[in-house]
């Protein structure tokens, strides 16, 4: 079932449309990462499901009701050009961002010294924002975002600024908040986390949803009947002469200096006929499909579309 | 409602714990009391040029010749190489003029004294206003002096024909009694109060435009307005904001009221001593002179009408400082740095600038005429103008129709700023124009 579901968004500035009939549905406790180039209207989106806008037409629902400024409690929301209060300390400025969402003070204290200990900052507690360097100040801002356990996640290139160490703290965090339930929805350009973390995707250009679906569906689709043997001898040529039957597109000497050849099948061809030809007469010692890549999909869908 | 009062409460305490707020809160009446002491003492004191002037005197006049020749730091003496009652011819600059032996050359050449048009006073620094009005005014009274002098009336009988004081305003207060009244000190009253809510509007009402660029500049709105609607938002910090004023405004308060009560110790405890010394010493009557004079203070303080000065005051305050902050408000919300901001500054406070100089002619020429009730109304100026006016004494029903019109206002600002804010809030990149702001509105 869909948690979050758009229906034919549209939205306008001035006479420019920003989203054009855009539907999308996000199930519940899923990730869904949201592409697109630059100026795509992604943050247009974003920002109406973080109920800072409304769509010009069109509905936005959550858990089958209305999306509206009530919900933003069940909404934890960390855009790309994020900041913090300079002159507040730590721990001021979460139990502010927590009250912010609803939580008493009390239950906002809870909360702050929960996480604060869990990601061991708490002698952070009382430094001032200004004090701390950009990875710390990410680390804080992330906390707000999540700290009064939203049900719907926004998360809009979460990774920029943190280094590797903080980066994949960041996302076991994301990934425990998945199998807690969280829907999250993951806004990046960088295509190896969206395949790393995300169930679903959607790719927005130029206002318009161009592509949508489960990853490895979207994979498939773009399958391009290629697939890639391995050897572990490097003569080439005897390889390519021994081939009669099937298109050779690319050579090449990988890392380990083995030979790797990619065929592209015909339609009466099979994988199987393929790897018999070259297992009698060479060493082979791989044999895969080559998939797309998220990356290759995006550059070709979005360079297709200009 | 709730979200108003988080952000309120945030405002709030940041700014109430901020070491600049406690120091300024400290200091600043301080600081305040020295610069303007300063300034009034050297507008009054410092600029005055008490240096001895010698001016040369020549007329044919023999009238004139009779009259005093000091007064003040002026010294009448004739023009060496003309006698008196010469007739002077002026070719070329006196060279004791020239060389600076003496500072001017008055000739009065009217036969007619009952009219100095004809008389010229030759310098070759030119005196100022106030030093040509002195000359004018003495040289005015001793030519009547000789004039009448002259008639056969005596110098007994003119000394006892001068008259000295003023005029001492009594009026009826508002439980029928008369009183003494004084416009000074309403005057003065008025316009410190006046003073006061300029000074608390341009300083709290771009403490709220900091806040509202502080917030667009570091990017924190985008998360803040996810959560509040962007006009709880600008609410909630212009009434935190106005807290912080009002507290402020009271630990003044408390602070002068400790000093004066201090003073008034320490003063209490200088007077009762002449009243230990003999019947009839100088000293005596001159405590009686200065507790007459403090009795005089007491009942002028006394006939200001309290009740109005204190309603007006927290209702012209706070509206004013709601209006312009709500406007201050929408400006730190739709530029993208401070160096934006003047060309939206200027236009917006000249009003208030404006409410300031009417004030000062309002007070001195006439708080209840035609232009103080004009000025009363408009709501930009109101704040300011109904300060000064309101220990001269204004009825109640101009009061609330003052307070309505100026609350009225800012309901409607708010509702406008609350557009320009919500748009200007997200706005980023190009500087924005009058043109964006009426877009702005329009569009929402």
């Amino acid at each position: 079932m869909s948690f979050i579901q758009v229906e034919n968004v549209y939205k306008y500035f001035e006479d420019k449309c920003v989203s054009n009939n855009i539907s999308l549905e996000i199930p519940e406790g899923e990730i869904f990462g949201l592409l697109g180039p630059n100026g795509a209207g992604k943050t247009t989106l974003i920002r109406m499901l973080a109920t800072i806008t409304t769509p010009d037409k069109g509905k936005i629902s959550l858990n089958n009701q209305p999306l509206n400024s009530n919900h933003s409690s069940m909404i934890g929301y960390m855009p790309e050009e994020r900041g913090l209060y300079k002159k507040m300390s730590v721990v001021d400025q979460l139990l502010f961002f927590a009250e912010l969402k609803g939580y008493s003070h009390t239950q906002a204290k809870q909360e702050v010294k929960y996480w604060m200990n869990k990601l061991d900052i708490v002698s952070w507690a009382d430094k001032k924002m200004e004090e701390l360097s950009k990875g710390m100040a990410q680390k804080i801002q992330f906390i707000s975002t999540i700290l009064h356990k939203p049900k719907f996640l926004i998360l809009d290139e979460p990774f920029s600024g943190f280094d590797p160490v903080n980066a994949d703290m960041v996302k076991d965090l994301i990934i425990s908040l998945k199998n807690e339930g969280t829907t999250i929805l993951f806004s990046t350009h960088r295509m190896d986390n969206i395949e790393e973390l995300c169930d679903q995707l959607a790719i927005i250009h130029n206002g318009e949803k161009i592509l949508d679906g489960k990853i490895n569906t979207i994979r498939q689709q773009f399958f391009n009947h290629e697939y890639i043997l391995e050897f572990t001898n490097n003569n080439i040529e005897d390889i390519e002469t021994a081939n009669n039957q099937f298109d050779i597109i690319q050579t090449q000497i990988n890392s380990f200096g083995r030979k790797e050849i990619t065929f592209k099948l015909k339609e009466n061809q099979s994988p199987q006929e393929l790897y018999k030809q070259y297992s009698q007469s060479n060493a082979i010692i791989g044999f895969k499909e080559k998939m797309p890549t998220i990356h290759q999909i995006f550059v070709n869908q979005v360079t297709s579309k200009n | 409602m709730r979200n108003i009062w988080v952000i309120l409460k945030r405002e709030y305490l940041t700014r109430i714990k901020n070491k600049t707020f406690i120091i300024m809160t400290f200091l600043a009446p301080i600081l305040i009391t020295a610069f303007y002491g300063g300034a009034i003492y050297f507008a009054t004191k410092g600029a005055e040029d008490n240096t001895q002037k010698t001016i040369y005197l020549s007329s044919n006049n023999a009238l004139v010749q009779k009259i005093d020749r000091k007064f003040n730091n002026y010294e009448f003496i004739n023009e060496p190489n003309i006698p008196p009652g010469g007739t002077v011819v002026l070719d070329k600059i006196n060279s004791d003029i020239e060389q600076g032996k003496v500072n001017g050359w008055l000739i009065i050449s009217d036969q007619d004294l009952s009219n100095l048009d004809s008389t010229e006073l030759i310098v070759k620094e030119a005196f100022s206003v106030n030093q040509k009005n002195t000359i004018n005014e003495f040289l005015k009274s001793q030519i009547t002096r000789q004039i009448l002098k002259a008639k056969g009336i005596s110098q007994s009988m003119l000394d006892s024909a001068q008259v000295k004081g003023g005029i001492s305003m009594i009026e009826e207060n508002e439980s029928g009694q008369m009183e003494n009244s004084s416009s000074e000190l309403k005057s003065g009253v008025g316009f410190i109060m006046a003073f006061i809510i300029y000074f608390f509007i341009f300083m709290y009402g771009s403490m709220v435009m900091r806040s509202a660029m502080e917030e667009k500049t570091n990017r924190i709105v985008e998360v803040i307005i996810s959560s509040v609607k962007p006009f709880q938002l600008m609410f909630g910090k212009i009434l935190g904001v106005a807290l912080v004023g009002l507290t402020q405004f009271f630990a003044w308060i408390l602070l002068s009221l400790v000093f004066v009560l201090g003073i008034g110790k320490y003063l209490s405890s200088g007077i009762q001593m002449p009243q230990n010394m003999p019947q009839g010493s100088m000293n005596n009557q001159q405590a009686i002179q200065s507790m007459m004079n403090q009795n005089d203070l007491i009942g002028h303080l006394q006939s200001l009408p309290y009740a109005q000065i204190i309603v007006v005051f927290l209702l012209f305050f706070l509206g004013g400082y709601l209006l312009y902050s709500s406007v201050f408000a929408a400006i730190g919300a739709a530029v993208n740095q401070e160096t934006d901001v003047q060309q939206f500054m200027l236009p917006v406070s000249l009003p208030l600038v404006f409410g300031l100089i009417i004030a000062q002619s309002v007070v001195f020429q006439a708080p209840n005429g035609h232009l103080a009730k004009v000025f009363s109304m408009i709501p930009l100026t109101s704040p300011v103008v109904m300060a000064v006016r309101v220990p001269f004494g204004i009825s109640w029903s101009e009061i609330f129709t003052s307070a309505a019109i100026l609350y009225l206002t800012f309901f409607i600002m708010v509702w406008i700023s609350a557009k320009i804010y919500r748009i200007g809030i997200l706005m980023y990149g190009k500087k924005p124009t009058w043109k964006d702001f009426a877009k702005w509105i329009r569009q929402s």
